[in-house]
């Protein structure tokens, strides 16, 4: 089980004071600058300026920001080795029939081609990581309001995020107390564990409801939801910051066209 | 007298497909009162708290706020429950919004406020529990004791007159729970009828002014805690125990030894019961001197430094804000609750205190003082501390 959420990190992180939309355009951002590029450069240039912000701006625990990637990671292997043998090329080291249709090669073409996924994912990653560990939730909303969400939407969020958490320890409590009493230990066992857990969370999240629909009653619930107002200011320094990265990595992206690993 | 601001004339209620929770109960509650329900598990302490503001409506019987009958239309529940606020045992139950702020500013959002008056309201409601500063925390990244004034804030943001609490202090340290009962007062001292529900016997006695011992759904016994809490009978009837003072009390009275006074419901009182057999030892001593802070008026640099000149002064703290004003300071405390008392035992010791409070309090410690001066002949002084540099070494002080 998680024991320290991403939005745990994103709540204590060093960026956590800089304003929510510099921190939402320099994910975004990347992100399309990833998508636009045709070389491999751009997507690594933007990993690595991201990765040195994540460690060293916002002081994240390496150990943590490299588990994240292990996933991730280990998806694009997979796909990127399956990209390698099927799409064929002119230039081959290696090649199979398999069939007389069908056959596995690998082509300078296909290593270019697998390369390009591979560090656009890495450099796709380090942008979803930094929007996530820098920027919690609960700033998100108020970007959402502004950004004129519907407000029955948004409130649905704020209580499910607020709901998670309660019901996440529930869940954790109820797990514990198994265990501790060998729920797990057989494969049988287990089924039957996990079942009685399901259905304990369920009543759990059941009763969550009707108590927040009297706590709600308790204080004149009249159906408005608050609303933190206020965003912190644009400062200078984290401004001037972002454009120099936005217009240093869309260079990068121009003078990269066409450039393959091989 | 002051005027009575709850009613109830014979409640009854029955759950759905259930026993009766409360079989026939009236009472009243004046404007102003500090009043602990007490009783065991399942003794409908909850279930009759939970009529105040109109969550449950009895079965039969009328409930009176404000002397007039409760409405349970959906605008006269709304008005109600901004004026009684109820703040529930578990705190997670109570917070819904992702972040303090949200949270405490949702009931003045649902009261129409305009922006500003959110903002103020929270303001001053977090500022009154003490988590300045905690706006945009997330409630599951606080401690019990932070939830619990968190669910604190968000019913005083209301401005509510009466403030009903369930177990306030179920799932706290032992500190913690001290910190939550002088909010309490601080909060009663402010004009807050306040009713809190307990089994802790030991925690109610000396704070409330009147104890309502709950049975299994009716009123066993209604007085104040010393009579309450007195009477063995009563008490073993009420799964309770009787609190660690007045059972010695009880036990060296039975002994014969000349108790004089009231009953005692603190130390202090105690001491001067036990002090008084032994009248001819007991005032040779001179007794030291109480000083006294107002933390909103004093410069901290004055404070420390006066500090720095009196070593071996005893420093208490009274209310959220003065306990804030010396972490900021790195003031050592030594007291932090039962402040004035422990005061008072430290002067009759013949050493000095400090107490560092808020302006609404100062008045408060010098009654109590002289309150005690007039039960027990001992004139303790109490003075300002002002932040005027006197040219001598001697340290300021004025009498009140």
């Amino acid at each position: 089980m998680f024991e320290e959420l991403l939005e745990d990190i994103a709540q204590k992180n060093g960026l956590r004071e800089v304003n929510t939309y510099l921190k939402l355009i320099t994910g975004l951002g990347a992100i399309l600058l990833c998508l636009v590029s045709t070389s491999y450069i751009p997507p690594l240039f933007i990993a690595l300026v991201l990765t040195g912000a994540i460690l060293f701006l916002a002081r994240v625990d390496a150990k943590t920001y490299a588990e994240l990637f292990i996933v991730p990671i280990w998806f694009a292997v997979m796909s990127v080795a399956g990209i390698i043998l099927i799409s064929g090329g002119h230039d081959i080291f290696w090649r199979w029939d398999i069939l007389p249709s069908f056959s596995l090669s690998i082509t300078r073409e296909s290593i270019n081609q697998g390369m390009f996924v591979f560090f656009r994912v890495i450099g796709g990653m380090s942008a979803v990581c930094f929007i996530s560990l820098t920027t919690p939730m609960t700033d998100i909303f108020t970007v959402f309001r502004q950004c004129r969400v519907p407000e029955i939407v948004l409130d649905l969020m704020m209580i499910i995020y607020r709901t998670i958490f309660i019901i996440l320890d529930q869940v954790l409590q109820i797990y514990n107390a198994q265990v501790m009493r060998l729920g797990y230990s057989t494969w049988h066992e287990s089924i039957h564990s996990f079942s009685s857990l399901c259905g304990a969370a369920f009543i759990a999240s059941w009763n969550s409801g009707e108590d927040l629909i009297r706590a709600m009653d308790a204080r004149c619930y009249d159906g408005k939801f608050a609303i933190m107002g206020e965003t912190r200011p644009v400062e200078y320094i984290p401004l001037v910051a972002l454009c120099a990265f936005l217009s240093i990595s869309f260079t990068v992206v121009i003078f990269s066209e066409g450039i393959t690993l091989m | 007298m002051s005027s009575i601001i709850l009613e109830a004339r014979d409640i009854r209620y029955r759950y759905p497909r259930g026993m009766e929770a409360i079989g026939g109960i009236s009472f009243h509650i004046r404007r102003r009162e500090k009043i602990a329900l007490v009783g065991p598990n399942g003794a409908g302490k909850s279930t009759l708290l939970s009529m105040f503001n109109g969550m449950i409506r009895p079965d039969s019987g009328i409930m009176f706020f404000d002397n007039q009958p409760i409405q349970y239309d959906n605008t006269s529940l709304r008005i109600l429950r901004k004026r009684v606020g109820f703040v529930l045992q578990n705190p997670d139950r109570q917070i819904i919004a992702p972040t303090v702020y949200q949270d405490v500013a949702f009931g003045p959002t649902n009261l129409r406020y305009t922006e500003n008056e959110v903002k103020n309201a929270v303001t001053l409601a977090l500022q009154q529990v003490g988590l300045d500063g905690f706006e945009r925390r997330p409630p599951h990244h606080l401690s019990s004791g932070e939830k619990k004034r968190v669910a604190i804030a968000g019913v005083l943001a209301m401005d509510p007159d009466m403030l009903v609490f369930d177990e306030p202090t179920s799932g706290l340290d032992p500190a913690g729970s001290e910190d939550i009962m002088e909010l309490l007062d601080e909060l009663n001292n402010e004009g807050k009828t306040v009713i809190i529900s307990t089994h802790d016997v030991e925690l109610a006695y000396p704070w409330a002014d009147r104890a309502i011992l709950m049975l299994k759904g009716e009123i066993l016994r209604e007085d104040i805690p010393e009579v309450a809490f007195g009477n063995p009978e009563f008490v073993r009837k009420a799964h309770l125990s009787i609190p660690t003072l007045l059972e010695l009390h009880m036990e060296l009275e039975k002994r014969g030894l000349p108790l004089q006074g009231k009953k005692p419901r603190t130390v202090l009182d105690m001491m001067h019961s036990i002090e008084m057999m032994f009248e001819n030892t007991c005032c040779h001593i001179r007794p030291g001197m109480i000083t006294v802070c107002n933390v909103d008026q004093e410069s901290r640099d004055y404070l420390s430094m006066w500090l720095s000149r009196q070593p071996g002064i005893s420093v208490g703290a009274m209310g959220t804000r003065a306990k804030q004003c010396a972490e900021n300071s790195q003031i050592r405390l030594d007291f932090t609750y039962g402040v004035i008392d422990k005061c008072i035992l430290k002067a009759l010791l013949g050493e000095d205190s400090l107490i560092m409070t808020t302006e609404s309090m100062v008045q408060r410690v010098n009654q109590r003082v002289e309150a005690y001066g007039k039960e027990s002949g001992i004139h303790i002084t109490v003075s300002l501390l002002e932040a005027v540099i006197f040219p001598d070494n001697r340290g300021p002080g004025g009498h009140i």
